[in-house]
């Protein structure tokens, strides 16, 4: 067999490479996590074809045919053209031509998305079609982003462990006239929630908005429409949450009330702030690392450049990320390995 | 009188009974569900035809323009209970038969039970024509032609949409007025003759089986399925109890007013006392609570015909999925075993 | 038009302490009940509750409240000439002509003691009005006896059986009145008693069963229930039970209808 393979290229082609020697694996895009199901039989058809006949479901929600040998790629790229046009290319919009080549770039990674209120009863925002927006902006780019988003704050798909954290929220509006005292949202703010309810000596209920999540369990547990959703979406966001072995650590509370025209104007942002962090020089680094090395301030600077703020939004002044406990001195290095951003000389 | 009218039509009618009229109707509130990006059908004021929800059964019920779920029966100060005003406007509410046959369900209760009138639900109800919304598909939860709601023959105006039109059937010579200028069509309500579900309410024949259905074991069921939240009654078209509190505008001060909210029997404390008793503790007595009064006692208080209308609303709101249809014929079934077991 | 739910302002004539827990106000008021009705007391601020009346007379009225609940609270502020609001009076009280002559037997369980407790005084001041009263009542504890002077001052009127569940203090038994309902004579009474059982609801429904272990037969067995009421005018729902709403067809009821309905 041929010992002379660029795995680098394989890799950016999204063929991983596998323990034995000359065999990758595919991992083909889902972008939000949702496609129609004909294309499973895409995936099998590779799998079957070219695969060792087995199928992975991805971590990052990718349709993975493990065992393809190196020397198949090509027929392989050449058969998931029809898919990657029809996924990325037209069901998300990505400014790209599907061709005969594969996947262009795996810096941007699949936009994960929970199923959403599509969906689920708890699902605050159609996490998907949100997912496959962002996927136009990130994609396809060498610039590396983990995205993920969860249709509530309680974050199903560990939205929370990307560099950005997406969770749909709402602010609730409350009928006092409506409102018959029966505790029912204070009991589930205080079973599924941050315990923000109380009922009053009116009987009414009082609400610290300060801790609000805007999860609207209030509103699925109300017999009578008196908590509703504000039809406005919001989205609240997590930065820096990451797993690995380096420094794993959760993502910190970023932007909270924004809505989806703020998120999508923050993730224009985000290749020309890594081209910038990069000093124009792709490398194979995690989003995060970049924010780390720019710093919160600088981050956020770059990042909602031209960017207006709705009336509700809030934003971190700053972020103080914990690191994982056992690589707390993670920082502490010589001063020559410091890391710098921006023009290198 | 029938006449034909264009919505643009009626909307110019609608101006003008507004000087004179408030006009209730199924109105939708997008997205305001329980669910994320679904809405809620409710009875407000309307403005124009177009506002009004002629294709889908709204969620809660008419019963809410004549017994609000929140009202202020008097304000107080210390020595002295001042009733709450009303307005005196006339009411024009868009009703379907459920509905209406509803407000009369509840009439008994409001306006006869005990010999006493409530005061607040009478100088509401007399303020309201009814404007009767033509009902001939129903959904998949209605069963008004099984509890005898589905016609309702005592309104001031019928109205059926179609295609951008009205169709109205006026019985109300004072409202009559109104159409002068519209032209005539001859127009009669129809009615659902058949609903998708066709119920069998059980006679329960004495009270040695009722009291055997009561200690039945069909209740338990709902100790695990039934959560207790009171969506049921608060959609139900009929339920008509209620709890009073006295609220006050400053922690220090002495005035206040007394409201009265809907109550649920559902609902876990609609039985406390200030001594600290209570009863109906759990789901599936609370469960059996309702349904017997839907069902039978009701009915054996006031003769004419049981507390339900065949609206489903309890079964459509109910989040977890307890259909009060399927429920009633687990009683029948209960009622048909403990019926054997005596004859045996 | 006429709001049946208005409450009507009524000045306190006289607070008496009888306990540390328990007062009685004495208050102005054209309001007429029967032994047994019951008014909705009201107080500003804090909301109504049903309150029995336990003495009347021409111009006035006597409730004595314990406190328990938030109205109890706040009326135990008030001073005489101050103002409370009632309304009333409501149900069906005691058909007290049916026990005139009769061997009375009185079974009460706790708070129970107050709706019984005019009637009683009418047994008490006129020695002729019954042929013979029974009086069994029973307490938790001791803290939990209500109208104690008034019920020291019958024991030489009354056949009278005081117990209290567990505890022993002087001249008083201990258990529970179910144990003492079958040292009442019904043997001697003929056909000629009734018998009123009133308390919670688990201690009239075995004194029901233990009065029928002595063959009692249910038409002669009164009770008195007590219900959460928000209007007691059969609107609010909170009474119903069955078909009965105990603020309109009680809260005096015959056992042989009492002792079907299942709240």
């Amino acid at each position: 067999m041929n010992h002379d393979i660029d795995i680098k290229k394989t890799r950016i082609n999204c063929f991983r490479q596998s323990k034995v020697p000359g065999e990758f694996m595919l991992q083909m895009r889902v972008p939000g996590a949702v496609i129609d199901a004909k294309y499973l039989k895409v995936v099998m058809e590779i799998a079957e074809k070219w695969g060792n006949g087995t199928f992975h479901l991805g971590t990052r929600q990718t349709l993975n045919a493990p065992g393809i040998k190196y020397e198949n790629i090509p027929a392989v790229n050449a058969y998931i053209k029809d898919y990657i046009h029809d996924v990325d290319q037209e069901m998300c919009g990505c400014d790209m031509e599907a061709d005969e080549t594969g996947y262009p770039t795996i810096g941007a990674r699949n936009v994960m998305a929970c199923i959403g209120n599509s969906h689920c009863i708890k699902g605050n925002c159609n996490s998907t079609e949100l997912a496959r927006k962002i996927e136009k902006l990130v994609f396809p780019s060498h610039y590396h982003i983990k995205v993920a988003v969860a249709g509530c704050p309680n974050d199903c798909v560990k939205a929370n462990f990307n560099d950005f954290g997406i969770m749909g929220i709402y602010k609730m509006d409350y009928n006092y006239d409506r409102c018959i005292g029966c505790g029912a949202c204070v009991d589930a703010c205080e079973h599924h929630a941050t315990g923000v309810l109380s009922l009053n000596k009116d009987n009414k209920v009082d609400k610290d908005t300060c801790c609000c999540v805007g999860c609207a369990e209030c509103v699925l547990a109300c017999p009578t429409s008196a908590w509703t959703r504000n039809p406005k979406k919001l989205y609240r966001v997590t930065l820096g949450g990451r797993t690995g072995k380096q420094n794993p650590r959760a993502g910190k509370l970023f932007l909270n009330w924004v809505t989806e025209d703020v998120l999508l104007g923050m993730f224009a942002n985000w290749q020309k702030f890594s081209a910038w962090a990069l000093d124009y020089k792709p490398e194979y680094l995690h989003g995060g690392h970049l924010i780390d090395r720019a710093g919160y301030k600088t981050f956020v600077k770059h990042i909602f450049e031209g960017v207006e703020f709705n009336p509700e939004a809030k934003m971190a002044d700053d972020i103080y990320w914990a690191e994982n406990e056992q690589r707390a001195n993670i920082h502490v290095m010589p001063l020559s390995k410091h890391k710098t951003a921006g023009p290198q000389e | 009188m029938g006449y034909k009218v264009s919505f643009e039509q009626a909307n110019k009618i609608f101006d003008k009974l507004w000087d004179k009229y408030d006009i209730y109707a199924p109105k939708r509130f997008e997205g305001r569900g329980r669910y994320s990006d679904t809405d809620i059908v409710r009875y407000d004021k309307v403005n124009t035809v177009e506002e009004i929800v002629f294709d889908e059964k709204s969620d809660y019920p008419a019963k809410e323009v004549l017994a609000p779920i929140s009202q202020t029966l008097f304000y107080f100060t210390e020595d002295e209970y001042r009733e709450s005003k009303c307005s005196t406007r006339p009411i024009l509410i868009f009703m379907r038969p459920c509905d209406i046959n509803a407000m009369h369900h509840q009439e008994k209760i409001y306006l006869g039970n005990g010999g006493y009138t409530d005061l607040y639900y009478e100088r509401m109800n007399e303020r309201v024509k009814i404007v009767m919304m033509e009902c001939t598909e129903g959904w998949d939860t209605c069963f008004c032609v099984s509890m005898g709601a589905n016609k309702a023959e005592d309104y001031a105006v019928a109205v059926r949409c179609e295609n951008g039109n009205l169709l109205v059937d006026i019985k109300d010579s004072e409202l009559d007025a109104y159409f002068a200028e519209a032209p005539a069509a001859d127009f009669k309500p129809d009615y659902i003759e058949k609903n998708e579900i066709e119920l069998q309410i059980p006679e329960i024949p004495n009270r040695e089986v009722l009291a055997k259905l009561k200690a039945h074991p069909m209740w338990e069921e709902y100790n695990k399925r039934c959560i207790s939240c009171g969506s049921c009654t608060v959609a139900c078209s009929t339920c008509t109890c209620f709890t009073t509190t006295d609220i006050i505008y400053h922690e220090n001060g002495e005035a206040g007013e007394r409201k009265r909210t809907t109550a649920s029997c559902q609902i876990k404390g609609f039985a406390d006392m200030a001594g600290g008793h209570t009863f109906r503790t759990t789901a599936a007595e609370r469960m059996r609570y309702k349904v017997l009064h839907k069902f039978h006692d009701y009915k054996a208080r006031f003769k004419d015909y049981h507390m339900c209308v065949g609206c489903g609303r309890c079964t459509s709101r109910c989040p977890e999925f307890i259909s009060i249809t399927a429920t009633v014929n687990k009683m029948s079934k209960a009622i048909d075993e403990i019926m054997a077991s005596e004859n045996n | 038009m006429n709001n049946p739910i208005k409450p009507i302002p009524c000045k306190i004539l006289e607070i008496k302490k009888e306990t540390a827990l328990e007062y009685t106000f004495k208050v102005e008021t054209d309001i007429k009940p029967d032994h047994g009705q019951f008014l909705q007391l009201s107080i500003p601020k804090i909301g109504e509750a049903p309150i029995s009346v336990s003495a009347f007379g021409d111009g006035w009225l006597d409730f004595t409240i314990r406190s328990v609940g938030k109205v109890t609270e706040e009326i135990f502020a008030k001073r005489p000439g101050d103002v409370l609001f009632l309304r009333g009076p409501y149900g069906n009280g005691w058909p007290i002509e049916q026990f005139r002559g009769k061997n009375v037997v009185v079974i009460v369980g706790g708070t129970g003691l107050a709706p019984v407790r005019s009637m009683l005084r009418v047994f008490a001041e006129d020695p002729g009005f019954a042929k013979s009263v029974t009086l069994i009542a029973g307490f938790k504890n001791e803290e939990g006896i209500v109208f104690r002077g008034e019920l020291e001052s019958w024991r030489d009127k009354f056949n009278t059986y005081y117990t209290l569940d567990r505890d022993k203090i002087d001249n008083w038994n201990v258990g529970f009145v179910t144990e003492y309902v079958s040292k009442v004579p019904f043997g001697d009474f003929g056909d000629n008693y009734e018998v009123i059982i009133v308390g919670p609801p688990p201690m009239m429904k075995f004194t029901g069963m233990e009065a029928a272990k002595c063959g009692v037969p249910d038409e002669k067995i009164w009770v008195s229930f007590e219900r959460k009421m928000s209007c007691a005018i059969g609107k609010c729902g909170h009474c119903r039970i069955d078909e009965v709403y105990v603020c309109l067809d009680g809260p005096v009821f015959n056992y042989t209808q009492a002792k079907y309905l299942v709240d």
